[in-house]
């Protein structure tokens, strides 16, 4: 029984990668959780979850002739982390088409699977992660350019069927206008505000040490957002097969 | 809001605000810019921003086509571009009337932070800023220093900040949903998403 999220924002600095750690922490409280960098052209999760010297990661997976999926899952943390290499000609020579493949593998043996997905609208690579997930997180600023980035993302994703989980306000400032600009901006989006994190540098720091920001500050105050965000997700029982089906025939990505 | 025209330091179409606003600092620009979206859709929404500077931090934000000043006015000047661009140098004198109106002025990094999304470039406006600024403080820069950004105007200020008066105008909101709506229907059969949705 598994149900795929796409953490997603259409524009970048979000503080993406953060967010879909912090909510895979979160979640594996109660559930078996799957976490991959579906951000193959700008991978960083490796770097969020200290995996930055693993020897086989999804880009040795989707080369012809390449490594089981199996090879490129690490536990840590308490969840299944994919990462995804940096290098630039590893990319290139990664076939995008098993990515569906892999991810089918993936849901038949997690409940959650979160996929961090591209910063951009702009291919159909980056685009496909919100295509293919069931339900999409969208990670905002409380700024003019990423609200907008936010709501094409949604316009995007049901356009394609994708339902809306939630909102995430990432990097709040202001404690007082988030109180009136969250529900505001309810009124445009499909799901609940599901936290509003506030701006602190426990984030900079876990991610300078590597380590997801519920390991590295679990009594933070951003760290407790996400677990209220987690607690709001109520994940669905959705069937494995069906994910898997959905993955296996969607349409190849275009190669970079 | 009247201006003299000053002097042309540039003109140009660009995509993003965030542009004018690095020019401004960076050329420590003293005058003010003028934004004009270019955006078809948005026609309806006649009318221009404008911005002013001291020494490249925004001062004072105007727009003609609402008649808003403030933090509003940036809302009414976020588009989604691309926007005609240009840039007056004018005399510190020349500004000195409309700078004089508190109604008129927005926090120094405002237009970075909630404009242009860029919290690096707000903070660099900030450390340019002349270290008081009390007249701001109706804006809620007196509460900046305690938050470490520009406040969103308060409950009692009878003026929203400019996320809120983005998100309260529900014209242009739907003009981005619409325009998102019909580029995915493009996309879709572009890249053959068909079969998937």
């Amino acid at each position: 029984m598994v149900e795929a999220f796409a953490v997603a924002s259409g524009k970048g600095g979000t503080g993406k990668t953060t967010s879909t750690l912090a909510l895979g922490m979160a979640l594996s409280e109660d559930h078996d959780v799957t976490v991959v960098d579906a951000d193959m052209g700008m991978a960083n999760l490796l770097f969020h979850a200290g995996l930055a010297e693993v020897e086989t990661t999804l880009h040795d997976v989707l080369v012809d002739g390449g490594a089981p999926v199996e090879a490129a899952v690490y536990e840590r943390h308490g969840m299944d982390v994919v990462p995804c290499g940096t290098n630039l000609a590893d990319f290139e020579a990664a076939d995008p088409a098993r990515l569906r493949e892999v991810v089918a593998t993936l849901a038949a043996d997690t409940d959650v699977l979160l996929l961090d997905s591209a910063a951009t609208l702009s291919s159909r690579a980056a685009v496909l992660p919100v295509v293919l997930a069931d339900r999409v997180v969208v990670v905002l600023e409380p700024t003019i350019p990423a609200l907008s980035d936010g709501l094409k993302v949604q316009e995007y994703a049901s356009s394609y069927g994708t339902e809306t989980a939630g909102i995430v306000f990432n990097k709040v400032r202001d404690a007082d206008a988030i109180e009136r600009i969250a529900p505001k901006a309810e009124r445009y989006f499909e799901g609940p505000t599901l936290a509003t994190v506030p701006a602190s540098d426990r984030v900079r720091t876990a991610r300078r040490n590597g380590r997801p920001l519920l390991a590295q500050a679990p009594d933070s105050e951003p760290a407790r957002a996400y677990r209220e965000a987690a607690a709001t997700l109520s994940v669905r029982d959705g069937d494995s097969e069906a994910v898997a089906d959905r993955f296996r025939s969607a349409v190849v990505p275009e190669s970079p | 809001m009247k201006l003299p025209e000053g002097r042309l330091v540039r003109s140009r179409v660009v995509e993003d605000p965030r542009t004018v606003l690095v020019d401004a600092l960076d050329r420590d620009l003293t005058g003010y810019a003028v934004f004009e979206p270019q955006d078809a859709l948005l026609l309806d929404e006649r009318g221009r921003g404008l911005v002013t500077f001291r020494a490249g931090v925004p001062v004072v934000a105007y727009h003609t086509g609402t008649d808003r000043a403030g933090p509003p006015a940036l809302a009414d000047l976020a588009a989604a571009g691309p926007y005609r661009l240009e840039l007056f140098a004018l005399a510190p004198a020349d500004l000195a009337a409309v700078h004089d109106r508190p109604a008129f002025r927005v926090p120094p990094g405002m237009p970075a932070e909630r404009l242009a999304g860029d919290q690096a470039l707000a903070d660099r406006t900030r450390e340019a800023a002349p270290p008081a600024r009390p007249s701001d403080d109706r804006t809620g820069e007196g509460l900046a220093g305690a938050t470490g950004g520009d406040a969103e105007g308060g409950p009692d200020d009878h003026q929203p900040g400019a996320v809120e008066a983005f998100l309260d105008d529900e014209a242009k909101i739907e003009a981005i949903r619409e325009q998102a709506r019909a580029e995915a229907a493009d996309r879709a059969d572009e890249w053959g998403f068909d079969d998937v949705a």
